[in-house]
C-alpha cells in the first residue's frame, strides 16, 4: 500500500530508477504533490522531472534530427559493404 | 481458409543494402552518444555484423532500421563501457563532499536550492532548432556525467546496469546525474538564449 507522505528519499528514489510518467497515476499524483509542497527536496525534485520532461521529448524530435548528424565517411561504407557481402556468403 | 501471417509484416532488405540504407542513420546516432567517429564506426560494424547473425529471429514487427537501432543500443553500452576500463571512473573531492553530507544521505538531494531556470524550455519544446542546440549541449557536457547520462536517460537503461558498466555505486550514479543535468542546463541557458532561432 503506497503511502501518501512520500518521504523525500523515496521521491528521490522513485526519480532515480524511473521517468516519473512510467510510474502508476496514484504514485505520480503523490510524486508532483511532494515536490510542491516540500521546502527542502521540492525545488530538486521538480527540476529533475522537468528534465525528464525534456529528454522524453528529445526522444520524441530525434528522428528528425538525424537528417542533420554527421555521415559514416565513404572509404569505411566501401569497407563495411566488402566486409556484409563476405559474412552474407557463408 | 489461408493464414498468411507467417508472412513477416516487413521486408527483410538484404544485408548488402544495409550500408547504403541504414549505414548513415545509424552512424549519425551513435555519434549523438558517443561523440567519437572511430567508435561511432566500430559501433556500426558490431551493429550489423550482430544483425546477419540475428536476422533469423527477426519478426518483421518494425521495419528493420528500428530493429538495427535496438541491436545498435547494446552496441552503444559496449563502447562505452570499453571507454570506461580504459579511463576508470573516479569520484572528485567535490562529489565526495556531496556523498558524505547529511542532506544526501538523509533525502537523497544533491542541493537544496537549484539555481532556477533563465528561461522557460517548454516554450520551446516544437521547435526544431532547440532540439539541435540541445544535441550540441549534450555533446559539450564532460564525463564521466555525459557517459552517465547518455546510458541512464538516453540509452534507458537500468541504474544496476550503468552501475555496472561505470562500476559506480548507484548513489554516484545519482550525483553524476544531477551534474549532467545542471551542466545541460547551464550550457542550454548560454546557447540557447544567445542564438539567433529561439
Amino acid at each position: 500500500m503506497l503511502h501518501p507522505m512520500l518521504t523525500c528519499k523515496q521521491v528521490s528514489n522513485a526519480l532515480s530508477k524511473e521517468d516519473y510518467e512510467k510510474l502508476s497515476p496514484l504514485k505520480r499524483f503523490f510524486l508532483k504533490l511532494h515536490v510542491k509542497l516540500c521546502i527542502f527536496c521540492g525545488k530538486f525534485n521538480r527540476q529533475v522531472m522537468e528534465s525528464q520532461d525534456m529528454c522524453r521529448c528529445y526522444h520524441e524530435h530525434e528522428e528528425e534530427l538525424n537528417s542533420q548528424r554527421p555521415k559514416l565517411d565513404e572509404g569505411k561504407k566501401d569497407e563495411l559493404k566488402k566486409l556484409l557481402v563476405s559474412q552474407t556468403e557463408d | 481458409m489461408i493464414m498468411e501471417q507467417t508472412e513477416p509484416k516487413v521486408p527483410i532488405t538484404p544485408p548488402e543494402q544495409w550500408v547504403d540504407l541504414y549505414g548513415d542513420y545509424l552512424y549519425g546516432f551513435a555519434m549523438s552518444r558517443l561523440r567519437n567517429p572511430d567508435a561511432a564506426a566500430d559501433c556500426v560494424q558490431d551493429t550489423f555484423l550482430a544483425g546477419i547473425k540475428a536476422l533469423d529471429r527477426f519478426d518483421g514487427s518494425r521495419d528493420i532500421k528500428f530493429w538495427l537501432r535496438g541491436i545498435m543500443r547494446n552496441k552503444i553500452v559496449d563502447q562505452i563501457r570499453k571507454s570506461i576500463k580504459e579511463n576508470k571512473v573516479d569520484i572528485e573531492a567535490e562529489d565526495e563532499a556531496i556523498l558524505e553530507s547529511f542532506w544526501f544521505k538523509y533525502s537523497g538531494i544533491v542541493t537544496t536550492n537549484p539555481d532556477p531556470w533563465q528561461f522557460n524550455p517548454r516554450k520551446s519544446y516544437d521547435n526544431g532548432e532547440f532540439w539541435k542546440v540541445f544535441e550540441t549541449c549534450i555533446d559539450q557536457v564532460k564525463n564521466p556525467a555525459r557517459q552517465a547520462f547518455v546510458l541512464r536517460v538516453l540509452e534507458d537503461q537500468t541504474t544496476e546496469e550503468v552501475c555496472k558498466v561505470m562500476d559506480i555505486k548507484p548513489n554516484y550514479l545519482w550525483v553524476l546525474l544531477h551534474r549532467a543535468r545542471s551542466q545541460l542546463k547551464t550550457l542550454l541557458e548560454q546557447n540557447w538564449l544567445n542564438s539567433d532561432n529561439k
